[in-house]
């Protein structure tokens, strides 16, 4: 078993633009998203894939658990599993990590203990275009002995990383040119199975 | 609700604006009968009318509604500067209006000055104390502050006047699910599809719900309410079809053992099963041993 403290995370930049991305196609909702990855070794933990999952009810348990059993299914077939939970509140100063976003990391954490929550951060976010700021805009959020979640670090710190270092640079560009208007969830995937919830056209 | 018709002609009218090929006036126009939400074209095309003098005074006594709607827009784009501007000039032409009073105060929350917000509210209900948009903003300036619980009561205290505004009761019901009030959103959909049995919509939420609730009853309830919407629909809704595979094995799960009581079920569920197995092979056929794998779980699981 890995310690909780000495594991730092790599999202990649696919995974960290299609999250934010995301968040921007519905700005006057909630969102959420799950995050696929593996434990690269013993310290670190690989982000590798994310997966936009709704924006509207999020505390409903069928869309969520349809989603979790067709994606499980889907990291089996490429190795990996799901290790994390994204979420964006709806309002844009609110930065709490709310009950529904701790209830569906715990249920995330009971299948992989070092599971991670991420949460939008609207400032941060808001302030790219501004600042040279090369961390991702989200906080992140680990387990603790006590089995709550606990914000990590400050500042993005060193925990949480990006593995491209570009990535905001290019998720500016993508704001620009407002290509969230391609991005596809899991909830438009279940009105519409054509459209594809791994977003395999988003970056051609 | 807006049709798919309107929808079509709506994008189709954006679209011949954004690409300078006029009908300004009527896009805006079919903006507010739908009542959507295109704030920042109607920013940009709207102000493009106002800014050139001919062609707003051609509008008539339309003008000062277009100066309402392009202040709202404005608003919600965080352009103060451009709000304020509209609303000076309506304030100037009618000084006495509550309804530029009701833009005075959506002025204060846009900047985020709470306390004033409220209180131009309050005073604007003491006056009339029957207009619904007041209420509303009271509901939307809780939202916008976190006060849920707030939201809640203000929107109670709405439908306790206008009953028969069913999105209201969704808005009550949307409320309640974020905060996991699940019995509380139950009733608010027993309200929709009582007033309203042929919305697809209702009968879905209202299964998800009970289906998050949990219980044998409920489940069982929900999947009559799954079935419902697949009946309304033609067989067209994956959710619902999804949601009868997962109460099945949630009901056969929480039966286990006891006597064979859930003899309908396993038909239902593989009809669920089937369809939803067609809908992928010719919608999302790379999909489909991914759906496939997944439906068998839930099967063995139960």
């Amino acid at each position: 078993m890995m310690g909780g403290g000495e594991l730092t995370y790599e999202l990649s930049q696919n995974a960290y633009i299609k999250l934010d991305l995301h968040a921007l196609k519905h700005r006057t909702t909630a969102v959420n998203g799950l995050l696929l990855g593996r434990a690269n070794g013993d310290d670190v933990l690989e982000i590798a894939e994310s997966v936009p999952l709704f924006h509207s009810h999020l505390s409903l348990l069928p869309p969520l658990e349809i989603s979790l059993i067709l994606i499980e299914e889907y990291c089996a077939t490429k190795g990996l599993g799901v290790v994390g939970y994204f979420h964006a509140n709806e309002t844009f100063d609110d930065s709490e990590l709310g009950n529904v976003a701790k209830n569906i990391g715990d249920h995330i954490s009971r299948y992989f203990p070092q599971a991670v929550i991420l949460l939008l951060n609207n400032n941060k976010l808001d302030a790219l275009p501004k600042g040279k700021d090369r961390g991702p805009v989200m906080h992140l959020y680990t387990k603790d002995a006590y089995k709550s979640w606990k914000f990590v670090g400050s500042d993005g710190g060193s925990h949480l990383t990006i593995k491209e270092p570009a990535a905001n640079t290019v998720l500016l560009d993508y704001i620009s040119s407002e290509k969230w208007h391609g991005l596809v969830d899991f909830e438009d995937h279940l009105e519409d199975v054509t459209k594809d919830w791994l977003n395999p056209e988003l970056f051609k | 609700m807006v049709t798919k018709t309107e929808e079509t002609q709506l994008n189709r009218l954006e679209s011949q604006v954004e690409h300078g090929g006029g009908g300004v006036w009527e896009y805006l126009c079919l903006v507010r009968k739908l009542k959507v939400r295109r704030s920042d074209k109607v920013l940009k095309h709207g102000l493009s009318i106002l800014n050139d003098p001919k062609k707003r005074s051609s509008l008539g006594p339309d003008e000062w509604t277009l100066y309402e709607q392009v202040a709202v827009a404005a608003m919600d784009c965080q352009c103060l500067d451009v709000a304020k501007d509209c609303i000076n000039v309506l304030h100037k032409r009618f000084p006495d209006s509550k309804r530029v009073g009701r833009l005075e105060a959506m002025l204060f929350e846009a900047k985020g000055s709470w306390e004033e917000a409220e209180k131009a509210y309050a005073s604007l209900l003491e006056d009339n104390s029957l207009d619904p948009v007041i209420h509303k903003r009271r509901v939307a300036l809780a939202k916008a502050q976190g006060n849920m619980l707030m939201a809640v009561e203000c929107l109670n205290k709405y439908l306790n006047i206008f009953m028969a505004d069913y999105d209201a009761w969704r808005e009550l019901a949307e409320i309640y699910i974020s905060l996991q009030m699940y019995k509380q959103a139950a009733f608010c959909y027993e309200e929709l599809v009582l007033s309203q049995p042929t919305v697809p919509l209702y009968h879905l939420a209202y299964a998800d719900v009970l289906y998050t609730l949990g219980g044998l009853e409920n489940l069982q309830t929900a999947r009559k309410y799954y079935s419902s919407t697949i009946d309304l629909t033609g067989g067209k809704n994956n959710r619902a079809l999804f949601g009868i595979c997962l109460c099945t094995s949630a009901i056969a799960q929480l039966t286990k053992g006891r006597n064979k009581e859930d003899k309908d079920s396993p038909d239902l569920s593989s009809l669920a099963a089937a369809a939803l197995e067609k809908v992928y092979k010719q919608g999302a056929s790379d999909k489909l041993p991914i759906l496939t794998l997944a439906l068998k779980n839930l099967r063995v699981s139960s």
